[in-house]
């Protein structure tokens, strides 16, 4: 034990040596000197190739020096060259700017006050916000003799547009979905909701990549509680990148040692505003189009945006079949591995002998049979998934071949295996959220695992100790499997059917505390009865 | 923290992986077995297990083969002879898929409750079989007829049953806990549902018997044999069969042929019947007074009766009552004089009005059984003369 804490401890000295070597030239106030400021500029940046540096004259006498940054590619030329160039070259040519009467303190005002016509504009008076802004795309303005200046926003770079979602499609609904842009992303939530209350606040995270990170919430509808929550454990991040929310995801998650998702993620505004609505607060990180919604209950991986956007009706039998295809997906191989394995008497008659008639001859006991067809389905799965697109159809041929017919013809494995195989992997495929498809897909092996050695009374074992473990899970402080456990009688109308929207009048009961109507009176419109004639 | 989970882990792999599925058993290391003959034999009993052949039996393609195959060995005790036949068997004999068991007529004059507690005891059984026993043949030699239609011969026997049953009311399916239940109550004898060979048994044996439009073997269910305890006592006809069914309420669909009013045969099919069995004691003496209510359509004319008549609705309406009553009675007749055994359950019937009388009654019961005074009356109601109207004949002789 007392090597262990002594390592720990020489590892933890490392690090912060290693963060003290790094930041000697990238900080520090800016010096007087445009000469300097643009030598350590470079010097930081290591003479990095796509850095543009300008130095020019301004005013009539030409007595100012300005020295412009940006990077080619970050920041958008034209309106650099436009704007901010033409503004300062030959607009204000005949501008008085005599730095005798004034001194360099008066330029920079007059420059920030009556010259630069840009919105978005920063001062800056030291190196670490300077390249921070010049690495995110703005153009930075600096005056020679004078020790501060302008972070101005130039951002253009080449973006994906808004496109159809990938992950998760609808037949009926909104077809726009989340691109790698935050500031876009932020944009297609504001369109839906116009709401003064919702904020958004944003920081940067990750030291090298310093990334935008947008915290999105409704003030009043969301609990400040989990607000607060979701600062605090986005503050604690200390990392030196964040290439994907999954990052993020897996920083800020309540439980990591284990298969179910606590952290809801998606690509649709349309799921994003919901979400919103219901109290919960968004996570959006830029250069993703996967935004986290907190908190998060197993319930949500069972509800699609659809399930809102056709008749209730529909919705609910829709969501009772994703129930259905869990249960499928997670235990069919299993219950197929206990009932031939242990338990032949609860099988129907003709159907153990039809089932007994398919075995005959089959070289292996069920669940290595079982084990091999789901391993072969998986792997072409992740082919599926992974390989380039023009070899899919050669895939689908060799999978469809392989799986279905010589492995049955060859006697390798019977036909009902491919039945169940082939089933379990379809019902897989319902569920409207990738990540707890793959929480059941592992889940799956586990369970085969237990049928073939305990039989049904394995799996029996299996389903009470996940249940325990989904009830011991908790999202931002929520019950994981609320309202289901703890029971709330109010909530169930959005749990396994889908209640008309009338009667959806109050949020989740445990996400949302204060603020939980969302309708003041049941808007339902009925017909008035016809009026007798007097 | 991080040794414990790892400790938990490395037990947990171990708890699964050290019992090494104990109890498994692979489908293909099975042979199921879907029927079962009881004889009695010199040393004991001679165990027939009727196993079928799966690869056979989903085969696309016809083959040389059997369906089935019997085994059959003798043995101390049923259990013994059954482990025995893994002798011949290259499977371990698997019991829970049973569909018939089925007693030779010897053991079961001899009593069949030895046999029935491993059949009830034993965990492997459920107990959704049909038991029935062979009429005048060992249980083996029913047990080795191939049948048309149903490849599984014991399938054969489980559904004809079954059908018969519900569309001819002659016979009775029996499973275990109603048998056992009857052997045990003291006002109350079993019944079971006989089955024959008609044919020559030895042909029957060969796949030929199936390959040909007539099988020359059939297998047939009979009517139904009287236990006095677990003793058989006698066979009841066909007509005591119906008599019977109509008394314990197993009726549920059948035909009754009765004369026309004025000559020819009429059939009426009944679709409801509702025997309501009353016990008495009246100064110490038992009676049963059974009001049995049948509802019936007409399904059959061969005569020119006015069917459009209220009167003659009426008329065969009585006829039917009393052609239905007389089946009981033979029926009751038969039990009291022939077998002296209670086999409808009349004693039951007192217990549950004069549970106080049945206390003395329930002693010897059979005994008081023969002398009973037994009353029936029957009720028809003919709701439906079918598509047509009037019957042909009087169509043409108008």
């Amino acid at each position: 034990m007392k090597w262990k804490l002594f390592k720990s401890k020489n590892k933890y000295q490392a690090i912060n040596r290693n963060i003290q070597m790094e930041n000697i030239n990238q900080s520090g106030p800016l010096k007087k000197t445009l000469k300097d400021n643009i030598k350590q500029v470079k010097e930081a940046l290591g003479e990095s190739s796509d850095i543009v540096t300008r130095e020019f004259l301004i005013g009539e006498d030409g007595k100012i020096k300005l020295g412009l940054f940006y990077i080619e590619g970050l920041a958008n030329t034209t309106f650099i060259q436009d704007i901010i160039l033409k503004t300062l070259m030959i607009d204000i040519r005949k501008a008085n700017l005599n730095t005798t009467a004034y001194s360099k303190k008066k330029a920079f005002e007059i420059l920030r006050d009556f010259v630069l016509s840009v919105g978005n504009m920063k001062e800056i008076a030291d190196f670490e916000n300077l390249l921070t802004s010049l690495l995110s795309g703005d153009a930075i303005v600096l005056i020679d003799g004078y020790e501060q200046g302008f972070a101005i926003d130039s951002k253009g770079w080449e973006e994906r547009g808004v496109t159809e979602p990938t992950s998760q499609t609808v037949v009926r609904g909104p077809k726009d979905s989340f691109s790698e842009t935050l500031r876009t992303n932020i944009s297609l939530i504001r369109r839906r909701i116009k709401d003064p209350s919702l904020w958004i606040e944003t920081k940067q995270i990750g030291r090298r990549t310093k990334t935008d990170v947008a915290i999105v919430y409704i003030k009043g509808v969301a609990s400040d509680k989990i607000v607060k929550e979701v600062r605090r454990r986005l503050d604690k991040i200390d990392i030196d990148g964040i290439l994907e929310s999954s990052y993020i995801e897996e920083l800020i998650q309540d439980e990591t040692y284990s298969f179910f998702p606590t952290v809801y993620n998606t690509e649709r505004p349309d799921s994003v505003a919901a979400g919103l609505l219901e109290g919960r607060v968004a996570i959006l990180v830029d250069g993703t189009p996967f935004v986290l919604l907190v908190p998060t209950l197993f319930v949500q991986y069972f509800q699609s945006s659809e399930d809102y956007y056709q008749r209730s009706d529909i919705g609910s039998l829709l969501r009772i079949l994703r129930y259905l295809s869990f249960f499928i997906a997670l235990l069919t191989p299993s219950l197929y591995i206990a009932v031939t394995t242990f338990h032949q008497e609860m099988l129907p008659t003709p159907l153990l002998i039809s089932i007994a008639a398919q075995r005959e001859g089959t070289p292996f006991p069920a669940f290595v049979e079982a084990l091999m067809m789901e391993i072969t389905f998986e792997i072409l799965r992740e082919a599926g998934i992974r390989m380039p697109r023009a070899v899919g159809p050669a895939i689908s041929i060799v999978g469809a071949l392989v799986l279905g017919e010589a492995a049955v013809k060859a006697g390798i494995v019977s036909p009902v295996m491919v039945i169940v195989v082939s089933i379990t992997a379809i019902s897989s495929f319902v569920s409207p959220t990738y990540n707890m498809a793959i929480a059941v897909r592992i889940l799956r092996f586990l369970f085969m695992t237990l049928a073939a050695t305990f039989g049904l009374f394995g799996i029996a074992l299996g389903l009470i100790a996940m249940v325990l473990h989904l009830c011991s899970l908790r999202s931002f402080g929520i019950p994981y499997m609320a309202p289901m456990a703890p029971f709330i009688w109010n909530d169930q109308k959005d749990v396994i059917v889908r209640s008309p929207i009338w009667n959806m009048f109050s949020r989740p009961r445990l996400i949302n505390q204060k603020n939980i109507i969302r309708q003041q009176s049941p808007s339902m419109a009925k017909p008035k009865p016809p009026q007798k004639k007097q | 923290m991080k040794g414990k989970v790892t400790l938990l882990i490395t037990l947990t792999i171990l708890v699964i992986s050290l019992t090494g599925c104990w109890n498994r058993r692979e489908l293909t290391d099975l042979s199921i077995a879907t029927a079962m003959g009881i004889d009695k034999s010199d040393d004991g009993y001679l165990v027939t297990a009727q196993i079928i052949n799966p690869s056979e039996i989903a085969a696309q393609v016809p083959t040389t083969r059997t369906a089935v195959t019997s085994y059959r060995t003798t043995g101390a005790t049923v259990f013994e002879a059954l482990r025995k036949l893994t002798k011949e068997s290259p499977r371990k004999i698997y019991m829970s898929h049973m569909r018939t068991i089925v007693f030779g007529e010897d053991l079961a004059k001899e009593g069949i409750a030895k046999t029935l507690d491993f059949i009830s005891r034993d965990h492997e059984f459920r107990t959704d079989f049909y038991i029935l026993v062979a009429r005048g043949v060992k249980a083996t030699e029913v047990l080795n007829i191939l049948t048309p239609l149903e490849k599984i011969p014991a399938n054969k026997i489980y559904y004809s049953l079954r059908m018969s049953e519900k569309a001819w009311a002659a016979t009775h399916a029996v499973q275990l806990d109603e048998l056992i239940s009857k052997l045990v109550s003291k006002g109350d004898n079993p019944v079971l549902t006989g089955i024959l060979i008609k044919g020559d048994p030895e042909k029957g044996k060969k796949l030929s018997n199936v390959e040909q439009v007539k099988p020359s073997t059939l297998l047939e269910i009979d009517s139904l044999a009287a236990f006095k305890k677990d003793k058989l006592v006698g066979w009841l006809d066909m007509v005591e069969s119906i008599g019977f069914n109509h008394i314990t309420g197993n009726v549920k669909s059948t035909l009754v042929a009765i004369p026309c009013p004025n000559g020819g045969k009429l059939a009426a099919e009944l679709i409801r019947t509702k025997p309501n069995v009353k016990g008495r004691v009246e100064d110490g003496k038992p009676k049963i007074n059974i009001d049995h209510f049948v509802e019936a359509n007409i399904a059959e004319t061969e005569c020119a009766v006015d069917l459009s008549k209220t009167e003659n609705i009426y008329k065969i309406e009585k006829t039917l009552a009393n052609e239905i009553k007389s089946k009981m009675e033979k029926a009751v007749k038969r039990a009291q004089k022939d077998f002296k055994s209670d086999i409808f359950g009349f004693g039951e019937a007192i217990h549950r009005t004069d549970p106080k009388a049945w206390k003395e009654l329930k002693e010897d019961w059979n005994k008081k059984f023969e002398n009973l005074e037994v009353n029936i009356k029957v009720t028809v109601k003919i709701r439906r003369l079918g598509t047509i109207f009037n019957s042909l004949q009087k169509e043409i002789k108008e």
